[in-house]
C-alpha cells in the first residue's frame, strides 16, 4: 500500500504541475505582455515576483509561459513514444527483417546528437516542428530498442502462442496480447522521452527558434531576465524553478517506473 | 575486427551526411528562394537557383556535395561568401578548448560523484538522474546569475573575436565549461551507476567487502578495472553530447566557436555553413565511439589478467 502510494507521488505531482502550467494563462492577474511597474521592480504585495526589464508582471508571465513549452514537449514525447513502440513491436515480432533495420537506424541516430538534429531541421521547419521531428528521430529508436528487447523475452510465452494458434490477426496479437505486457516499460519511457523533448524545446526557444518576444515563455524568460539577475533575482528564479521542477518530476516518474532498469536513457 | 569497426564507422559517417543533407536540402524552401525571399523577382530566384546548382536533382546535388566534402571543400557561405572550411577552421580552436575543459571537468565530477554516492551506499542516484534531466539553459541561467551577476567573479560574456585564443583569458571558459559539465557529469554517472551496481554484485567484490577491506580500497582495486571499458564508451558519448551542447553555451556566453556558428547559420539559413558545422559534432561522436571501441579491445587483451592476478594476490595474502 505504501509502495503504491509512493509510486504515485511523482506522476501525480507531475500531472498537477503540467495541468497548472497549461491552464496558467487564465489565472494570470495581469496582462503578461503589458508593462505594469518600473523595470526590475523588486517583489511586493502587488507583484509577488516583481517586474522584468520592461516592467511586466513576472508572476503573470510565469503563469502564462509554460503552456507553449510544455505543449511542444508533450507532443514531441508522445509522437516519439508512439512511433518508438510501433517500431519496437515490429522489430520484436519480426526480428530478422524489422529488427536489423531498427538496430541500424538506432545506431545512426544515436550518433547524431538530438540538438544538432533539431538545429539542422530548424533551417526549413518552424522551431516547434523541428523539436517534434528531432525528438522522434532521436527518441523513437531508443524506445524501439527497449521494447524490442522486452518483446523478445515474452515472444515465446504460452498465451501468445495460444493467440496465434487461435488464428488471431498479427496486428491484433501485437496490440491486444503483447502491448499490455510492455506497460511498465512504456510508462518508464514516457518520462525519458519527455525529458529529451523538454530539453530540446527549451534550448531551441533560448536560441531564438521558438516563441518570439513579447510572448511569455519560460525558456525565453531565462535569457530575458538574466541581465537583471542582480536587480530582481526573483524574475530569473520564477521561470527557472518550474522548468527545473518539470524536468525533475519527469526524471522521478521515469525512475519510479524503471526501478532496476538503470542506464537505459 | 578492426577493419569491421572502421567500415562501420565509415558507413555511419556516410549515413550521417545523408541525414544532414536531406534535412537541409530536401525539405521545402531551398537556399535560393530563402536568400532572395521578398526582394527578388521569380526570374532572379530562378537565376540564383541555377547559379547555386539547385536546378539539379537532389541525388546529383548530394553526390556533388559529398565529393567536395571528401576533398575538404564544403562550399562557400551564402551570407559572407567565405569558404565554409575557413570558417570552421577559424572557430575550431575555441570549441576544442571548451569541449576539452568541459570533458575533463565532467570526468572528474563523475568519478567523484560515483565514489561519494557509493561510499554512502548508493544514495544519490535520484539526485544524479534529476540533475541530468534539468535543461542546460537553467544551468546557464543559475550559474550566470550566481557567479557573474551576483558575485561578480566571472565575465558574463566573452568578448573574444572569432579566431581568438580563449586561453588568453581562461576565465571566459569557466562558465561555459561548468554549464556543459554539470548536467553531463550527472548524465554520465547515471549511465555508469548501472555498471557499478552490477560490478558490486560480483563474487570477488562481495568477498572483499566481507573480509572487511576499506571500501575505498575495494573500489580502487576490485571494482575499477571493470569500469574502464564502459567509462571509455560513456566518455566518447559525452564528448559528442558536449560538442552538441556548445550550440547553446557558446551562444549564451558569446564564445566564437562552432556551436555558435551553427546557431547563427541556422538563423540566417546559410545552408552550406549549417551542413559543415552540423557534421562536426556527429563525426566527433562517431570517431569517439570508434576510439573507445579500439581502446576497449586493447584493454581486454592486456587489462583483464592483471585484474584477476591482483584479486588472487589479495586472496592469498589474507
Amino acid at each position: 500500500m505504501t509502495r503504491l502510494r509512493g509510486n504515485a507521488v511523482a506522476p501525480g505531482v507531475a500531472l498537477a504541475v503540467f495541468t497548472l502550467a497549461l491552464l496558467g494563462r487564465s489565472l494570470a492577474p495581469n496582462d503578461p505582455e503589458q508593462p505594469v511597474a518600473v523595470p526590475w521592480s523588486a517583489p511586493s504585495t502587488q507583484l509577488p515576483f516583481g517586474a522584468d526589464a520592461l516592467g511586466r508582471d513576472v508572476l503573470s508571465r510565469v503563469l502564462a509561459g509554460g503552456a507553449n513549452l510544455l505543449g511542444v514537449a508533450l507532443t514531441a514525447a508522445a509522437a516519439a513514444l508512439l512511433i518508438g513502440v510501433a517500431l519496437g513491436l515490429a522489430a520484436g515480432w519480426w526480428p530478422a527483417r524489422a529488427g536489423r533495420a531498427v538496430r541500424w537506424l538506432g545506431d545512426l541516430l544515436l550518433a547524431m546528437p538530438a540538438l544538432v538534429l533539431a538545429l539542422v531541421l530548424a533551417v526549413a521547419l518552424p522551431g516547434a516542428a523541428a523539436v517534434v521531428v528531432a525528438a522522434v528521430l532521436s527518441g523513437a529508436p531508443l524506445t524501439a530498442r527497449v521494447v524490442a528487447a522486452q518483446c523478445a523475452t515474452v515472444r515465446d510465452s504460452g498465451y501468445l502462442h495460444a493467440a496465434v494458434e487461435r488464428g488471431e490477426h498479427g496486428a491484433v496479437v501485437l496490440i491486444r496480447e503483447l502491448l499490455p505486457a510492455l506497460r511498465g516499460l512504456v510508462a518508464a519511457d514516457v518520462g525519458l522521452r519527455l525529458i529529451t523533448a523538454l530539453q530540446l524545446a527549451t534550448t531551441l526557444a533560448v536560441l531564438g527558434f521558438g516563441p518570439q518576444p513579447p510572448d511569455p515563455d519560460w525558456a525565453l524568460m531565462l535569457s530575458e531576465n538574466l541581465p537583471g539577475a542582480a536587480l530582481n533575482p526573483t524574475a530569473l528564479l520564477a521561470p527557472a524553478v518550474p522548468l527545473a521542477l518539470c524536468a525533475l518530476l519527469c526524471a522521478a516518474t521515469a525512475r519510479t517506473a524503471t526501478r532496476e532498469r538503470e542506464g537505459v536513457w | 575486427m578492426i577493419v569491421r569497426r572502421l567500415t562501420r564507422t565509415a558507413l555511419l559517417v556516410l549515413a550521417a551526411t545523408v541525414v544532414v543533407f536531406a534535412a537541409t536540402e530536401a525539405l521545402p524552401g531551398d537556399a535560393a528562394s530563402l536568400r532572395e525571399a521578398g526582394r527578388a523577382s521569380p526570374e532572379q530566384v530562378a537565376q540564383a537557383r541555377e547559379q547555386l546548382g539547385l536546378d539539379q536533382p537532389v541525388v546529383v546535388r548530394y553526390l556533388r556535395w559529398l565529393s567536395g566534402l571528401l576533398q575538404g571543400d564544403l562550399g562557400s557561405s551564402l551570407s559572407s561568401g567565405r569558404p565554409v572550411s575557413d570558417l570552421l577552421g577559424q572557430r575550431l580552436p575555441a570549441t576544442a578548448s571548451l569541449v576539452a575543459v568541459a570533458l575533463g571537468t565532467t570526468a572528474l565530477l563523475t568519478v567523484a560523484g560515483l565514489i561519494v554516492t557509493q561510499l554512502r551506499r548508493g544514495r544519490g542516484g535520484m539526485l544524479a538522474a534529476g540533475l541530468a534531466a534539468v535543461p542546460q539553459a537553467v544551468y546557464a541561467a543559475a550559474l550566470g546569475a550566481l557567479l557573474s551577476a551576483t558575485l561578480g567573479w566571472l565575465p558574463a560574456v566573452s568578448l573574444l573575436p572569432p579566431g581568438g585564443n580563449p586561453w588568453q583569458d581562461p576565465r571566459t571558459l569557466v562558465l561555459p565549461a561548468l554549464t556543459l559539465a554539470l548536467p553531463s557529469a550527472a548524465y554520465a554517472s547515471t549511465l555508469l551507476r548501472g555498471v557499478l551496481t552490477d560490478t558490486l554484485r560480483r563474487p570477488h567484490v562481495v568477498d572483499a567487502y566481507r573480509r572487511g577491506l576499506p571500501p575505498m580500497l575495494v573500489l580502487l582495486r576490485h571494482v575499477r578495472p571493470f569500469l574502464v571499458v564502459p567509462a571509455l564508451q560513456v566518455l566518447a558519448l559525452t564528448a559528442g553530447w558536449l560538442a552538441a551542447g556548445t550550440a547553446l553555451v557558446e551562444t549564451v556566453y558569446g564564445l566564437p566557436g562552432l556551436g555558435g556558428l551553427l546557431v547563427s547559420a541556422v538563423a540566417v539559413r546559410d545552408i552550406p555553413v549549417v551542413q559543415g558545422a552540423a557534421l562536426m559534432p556527429v563525426v566527433t561522436v562517431l570517431l569517439g565511439m570508434l576510439l573507445a571501441d579500439l581502446a576497449a579491445a586493447a584493454v581486454h587483451r592486456t587489462g583483464r589478467p592483471a585484474t584477476v592476478r591482483s584479486a588472487r594476490t589479495v586472496e592469498s595474502s589474507s
